[in-house]
């Protein structure tokens, strides 16, 4: 019988980083992953002379020099990883097209807080003391929530009141009715609400502390990226977990997780049956509920709880290489989020039916790293998220013509609304749609951002009830359906969390 | 200046607001229905079906085709659909031979259509020196049960990407994908003008010949120019397919070039296509299969020629001592000592093999080195496309199909 200290299923961001934080407090632990590679959503593949990134948009929180972010002290500090971060040279520019084809606004915003704010005056004159307010909320919250986590989960309610009133003000409240608060003009609520597809949720229903400080922490610390892809971060950390001692099964599928009376005691593979007396699971709670466990152990809560959820962001992607450089092509910017600019309301429903694509998140990332392709050519992606599983109901037979016909869509939207001309260049292209990510990844829907972090789920409360939820005995969840919800830096820190509370739990049984 | 935030209408509740979240997020909870979970979702139901991981199907007839390939039609077991795929694309299967587990790919050469009805065509050449197509000739049987993995593999028409006008070139039992895509063009599943200058060595030995006229006479956008290397007839161009051939069937319009055939055919055409000047985005070729002459590669160490090396292999927790020829990928060494290690392309392209290598060199030829950035940088390999150079120890993926 091979027993180990824990079990983590999965090798996504999430799961990569538990198994780190496990194997290198000293615990024996095996890593079990169906596909034969790491990463989960977080890889690359190669088609011809590229190598294409899947999913990396950018990361904030790795920082510069002197005042580095939170994952850079996770990934190259903590868990030892080398990887040479590559900056984003703007923050992010924006065009906002109607139906017709007319340009409505057309903004580039930089990093840095002054620069943004001066940008910002540009756009949407008016603004300073909204941008100046905006920046001490940030401030404030932000230290707000590293009291939170330094106090263990239960914050002193007066230390909250007396140093952090303003983040408890805003706490329950979504970025809109923030962004209002501050006195941002709508033309600013415009370019303030950019990055609210990043969170494929609407400004009404996300936790304005997580947009704040996601927003916060690109406009300080700027945006990054890896410099060989995602394949590079999660190689990387697969690499740590080994060298932490840490041991590793590729092509293996969890069938079961197995049960001795009610807590979780092991997992049977198509490798065989392996034993711990933790497991961790690194994808979507309802599907392990669905299909790995004894009904008889999921408490009536937690059926509810998979119940009332959402997931989220049912991704649909254009990967194309093209052989011309950004340049010849006069491409310039890394990324361009690319909208009608309507409500973003009105926008997440749209994105709930298979309409013509009309948004787009588009990036070329020659333009931030020269050296990621072959010379004279350059690499780019198209990414929409759908917020219902419209793809279920496409036909096999329709499938591929409906694939064809969106990515030509997405690729004309880009080419009209910058003008730039790319499709006769394109020497190879790939298209992902939902069906692609439940391929290799089995995350529901295609939804890769976990659950919706929306309303009374919204990423606050799960952390507010972190205690509360998944009180399974041995189990536990980590990813981006975890606690932080979605994204590189949530999963990953979300891996940490939940690596801490199992060896919370060994401690307190004496392992 | 200190910040004072007034948001909302209930002013100085808002902080208790914040408190309560935790709450509100519990009645929620509770207000929802406790039913069962579904067991998968629409889009996921679809993904299986369009990308199984592995399929059965039974062998329901076996036809000779030209003078030395024999073609076979598969049925799925159930009766049911097939995986759908790309005219182009191949399937990889399994075959256990003795101790041997290994698998081939071969391209899908029947109609796109056929899928939907259960069925796919799969032909198979005789290689007189090879290990598995003799087998396949002598012992497969109608009636007999295949494990097949789902369609795979890059070679098909992207309509965004390629030209109206595609010139197929076809050596041999490389025509097969090509017959997926005739067949692909008839059925209404692709639209494009395909020429296939079809290199064979006699008139006899054509494979798929009758067929191909057959799809050509009913369908103004298939072409099939016939090339023989061995004999001079009317109606057929002589000699290898060359830059002239492909200028002249081009006939001055912007074309896509697709390639199947063997390596040798690869060869030449990459010379002769050189002189055309070609952008990479115009030339795509099937996959390479496994480089026979390591020696000749760009690189080589001489020294290795010829000598054998011990592996030890880890697998989900087991470990194995083999031995591993120089001459031979590592992926056959791992074979013939009755491993069961995933391949599928066997070309060094598809990943489906990647290995860490622990310990130890191996050779890698350039042209067969499909591995990402990272995967160099950080010691992984194909064991396909990897001929042992040292004593090595090397972590291989589980392969979990099990093939009676």
């Amino acid at each position: 019988m091979q027993k180990y200290d824990a079990i983590v299923v999965g090798a996504g961001n999430g799961g990569l980083s538990s198994a780190c934080r496990l194997a290198k407090a000293g615990k024996k632990v095996l890593l079990i992953e169906q596909h034969n590679l790491p990463g989960g959503v977080a890889s690359s593949f190669r088609r011809g002379r590229f190598e294409f990134e899947t999913a990396l948009h950018e990361l904030a929180a790795i920082g510069k020099p002197g005042s580095r972010g939170e994952v850079y002290e996770l990934i190259n500090v903590d868990y030892g990883i080398p990887i040479n971060w590559v900056p984003v040279p703007d923050l992010f520019r924006s065009i906002h097209i109607n139906d017709e084809g007319k340009i409505i606004r057309d903004f580039t915003m930089p990093h840095g807080r002054q620069a943004f704010a001066d940008k910002m005056e540009l756009y949407a004159p008016g603004n300073r003391e909204a941008m100046a307010n905006f920046y001490k909320l940030f401030d404030e919250s932000k230290a707000a929530l590293t009291y939170i986590s330094s106090a263990n989960g239960s914050p002193s309610p007066k230390v909250l009141r007396k140093k952090y009133p303003n983040f408890l003000k805003v706490g329950s409240y979504a970025p809109m009715d923030v962004l209002t608060a501050l006195k941002f003009t709508d033309a600013a609520k415009k370019i303030m609400g950019t990055y609210w597809s990043y969170m494929a949720v609407d400004l009404y229903r996300l936790s304005s502390i997580f947009y704040l400080m996601m927003v916060g922490d690109l406009i300080d610390g700027g945006a990054y990226i890896t410099e060989h892809t995602s394949h590079q971060l999660t190689t990387g950390l697969l690499e740590a977990f080994r060298r932490f001692g840490g041991e590793s099964w590729f092509n293996v599928r969890a069938e079961e997780i197995l049960f001795r009376d009610d807590r979780a005691c092991g997992v049977r593979t198509t490798q065989g049956t392996v034993y711990a007396d933790h497991i961790i699971w690194n994808g979507n709670p309802n599907m392990a509920f669905a299909n790995m466990v004894p009904k008889e152990v999921i408490p009536e809560r937690e059926l509810k709880l998979a119940n009332a959820r959402k997931f989220s962001a049912r991704m649909f992607v254009v990967y194309v290489g093209l052989n011309k450089t950004a340049e010849e092509l006069g491409i310039k910017d890394y990324n361009i989020f690319i909208s009608p600019g309507l409500d973003t309301a009105d926008e997440y429903k749209r994105v709930g039916k298979m309409e013509k694509i009309r948004s787009t998140a588009a990036l070329c990332y020659n333009i931030a790293n020269p050296n990621i392709g072959p010379l004279g050519t350059c690499q780019m992606s198209f990414t929409m998220a759908y917020s219902k599983d419209v793809w279920g109901d496409v036909e096999l037979r329709d499938y591929v013509n409906l694939k064809n016909e969106k990515a030509r869509e997405i690729l004309e939207l880009y080419e009209r609304a910058t003008g730039a001309s790319i499709i006769p260049y394109i020497e190879e292209i790939a298209v992902a749609t939902p069906w692609t990510f439940c391929r290799y990844t089995s995350v529901p829907e295609g939804g890769v951002y976990g659950y919706e972090a929306a309303e009374w789920d919204n990423c606050m409360a799960r952390m507010m009830s972190i205690d509360r939820d998944y009180k399974i005995k041995g189990l536990k969840f980590t990813g981006a359906a975890g606690p932080r919800g979605d994204g590189y830096s949530e999963a990953l820190l979300t891996g940490s969390l939940i690596g801490k509370m199992v060896l919370g739990e060994m401690a307190k049984e004496g392992k | 200046m200190s910040l004072k935030i007034k948001i909302g209408k209930i002013g100085a509740l808002d902080m208790l607001k914040f408190s309560k979240m935790p709450d509100v997020r519990e009645r929620a909870i509770a207000a929802a229905p406790a039913n069962p979970l579904p067991k998968a979702y629409a889009s996921n139901a679809k993904a299986e079906l369009y990308h199984p991981k592995w399929q059965t199907v039974v062998i329901d007839e076996i036809r000779p085709n030209g003078s030395d390939a024999k073609t076979f039609v598969l049925k799925s077991e159930s009766g049911k659909a097939l995986a759908p795929f790309r005219a182009g694309q191949y399937i990889s299967l399994g075959v256990k031979i003795g101790k041997t587990y290994t698998t081939r790919s071969y391209s899908l050469c029947g109609s796109p259509e056929w899928a939907y009805q259960g069925v796919y065509n799969i032909t198979v050449k005789l290689e007189d020196d090879g290990f598995v197509s003799p087998y396949i000739h002598d012992h497969w049987q109608v009636g007999q049960k295949l494990t097949i993995s789902s369609p795979e593999g890059h070679l098909y028409y992207e309509p965004i990407r390629d030209c109206k006008k595609v010139l197929a070139l076809a050596g041999g039992s490389g025509i097969t994908p090509f017959m997926g895509m005739a067949y692909a063009i008839r059925d209404g599943f692709e639209d494009f003008d395909l020429t296939i200058i079809f290199g064979s060595r006699t008139e006899e030995g054509i494979v798929y010949r009758k067929e191909l006229d057959e799809v050509a006479a009913v369908c103004s956008k298939v072409h099939v120019v016939h090339v023989l290397s061995d004999e001079q007839k009317d109606g057929f161009e002589h000699g290898f397919i060359s830059a002239e051939l492909i200028e002249k069937y081009s006939a001055g319009e912007a074309v896509t070039i697709f390639m199947c055939g063997p390596q040798a055919m690869y060869e030449f055409l990459d010379r002769e296509i050189e002189k055309l000047c070609y952008d990479f985005k115009y030339v795509r070729r099937e996959l390479f299969g496994a480089i026979k002459d390591p020696w000749n590669q760009e690189g080589y160490p001489e020294e290795i020629r010829g000598k054998s090396f011990q592996v030890t292999v880890r697998q989900s927790g087991q470990v194995y001592e083999i031995p591993a020829s120089a001459d031979e990928p590592l992926l056959v060494a791992f074979e013939r000592a009755g491993l069961k290690a995933p391949s599928r392309c066997r070309s060094g392209e598809c990943g489906w093999c990647r290995s860490r290598l622990l310990k130890g060199e191996v050779f890698i030829p350039e042209k067969t080195d499909g591995r990402r950035f990272s995967d160099v940088e950080y010691g992984y390999i194909h064991p396909c496309a990897s001929f042992p150079a040292s004593d090595l120890e090397v972590e291989v993926p589980a392969e979990y199909l099990n093939l009676e």
